[in-house]
């Protein structure tokens, strides 16, 4: 078993910075030869991640940051990304997941799990096999 | 086909993602007096749910109105993201302009 390959990569949470860091976790997968199917996969349902952090993690005037942590690693499931943001879980009907973000993930990834212990983080689990 | 019952035609490229969520907002509502509009998305590298919905309330009103619309897509990501949010059989997505032309005309 080799060791796995990981990716950090952090931004202020700002609209622009999604473009960003789904080009970077989409170089990560490629440059572990990731397959094209998967990894379209991957960004879909990273970047409904990313938007919702974006869109409902801080207020306009308190902007923090999020990061992409993303592994790869020889066991199914071979891909794991935490979207992991510093807003405050207040409350499920302020801070949602819920409509077609939410559908969209639950089509595109094999797992997702919701910490909100400090922050919020957005554990996604994938398949793949290499291309 | 006359000009007056050619589409509107709105193109957008690129990647449609919560950065640009205004501008596709303020692209289509440019077309919400037209007799029939052709969403020209070809070129649309990259969507997420905050585009879609816009798309979706586009299409909703235009619909509402008896306005046909028709979506021309190219990326796998795009038409893959409407199949995940269950929206493929709401909008009229084509990958070939023609028929996305044909469609338009025979409901104008």
């Amino acid at each position: 078993m080799s060791r796995p390959k990981e990716l950090r990569v952090r931004r202020k949470a700002w609209p622009k910075s999604a473009s960003l860091l789904r080009h970077a976790l989409d170089a990560f997968l490629a440059s572990n030869k990731i397959d094209a199917d998967t990894r379209i996969d991957i960004i879909t349902a990273v970047g409904e991640a990313l938007a919702n952090s974006i869109e409902h993690a801080y207020s306009p005037n308190r902007v923090g940051d999020v990061e992409l942590r993303a592994r790869i690693s020889d066991v199914e499931p071979r891909i794991a990304v935490d979207n992991i943001d510093g807003g405050r879980f207040i409350t499920r009907a302020r801070r949602p997941l819920r409509g077609f973000g939410f559908r969209i993930i639950k089509m595109a990834a094999r797992t997702m799990h919701i910490d909100t212990s400090g922050g919020t983080a957005i554990r996604l689990e994938f398949d793949s096999a290499q291309a | 086909m006359k000009t007056d019952d050619a589409p509107a035609i709105v193109r957008l490229a690129g990647e449609l993602d919560v950065y640009r969520k205004d501008e596709v907002r303020t692209a289509l509502q440019s077309a919400l007096q037209a007799r029939s509009v052709l969403l020209d998305l070809a070129g649309v590298t990259y969507a997420d749910s905050t585009a879609l919905v816009e798309l979706l309330h586009f299409c909703t009103d235009l619909k509402d109105a008896n306005v046909p619309v028709a979506l021309l897509i190219a990326a796998p990501q795009f038409a893959r993201l409407i199949q995940y949010a269950g929206l493929d059989q709401v909008f009229a997505v084509f990958d070939d302009r023609a028929a996305a032309l044909e469609y338009l005309a025979a409901r104008t």
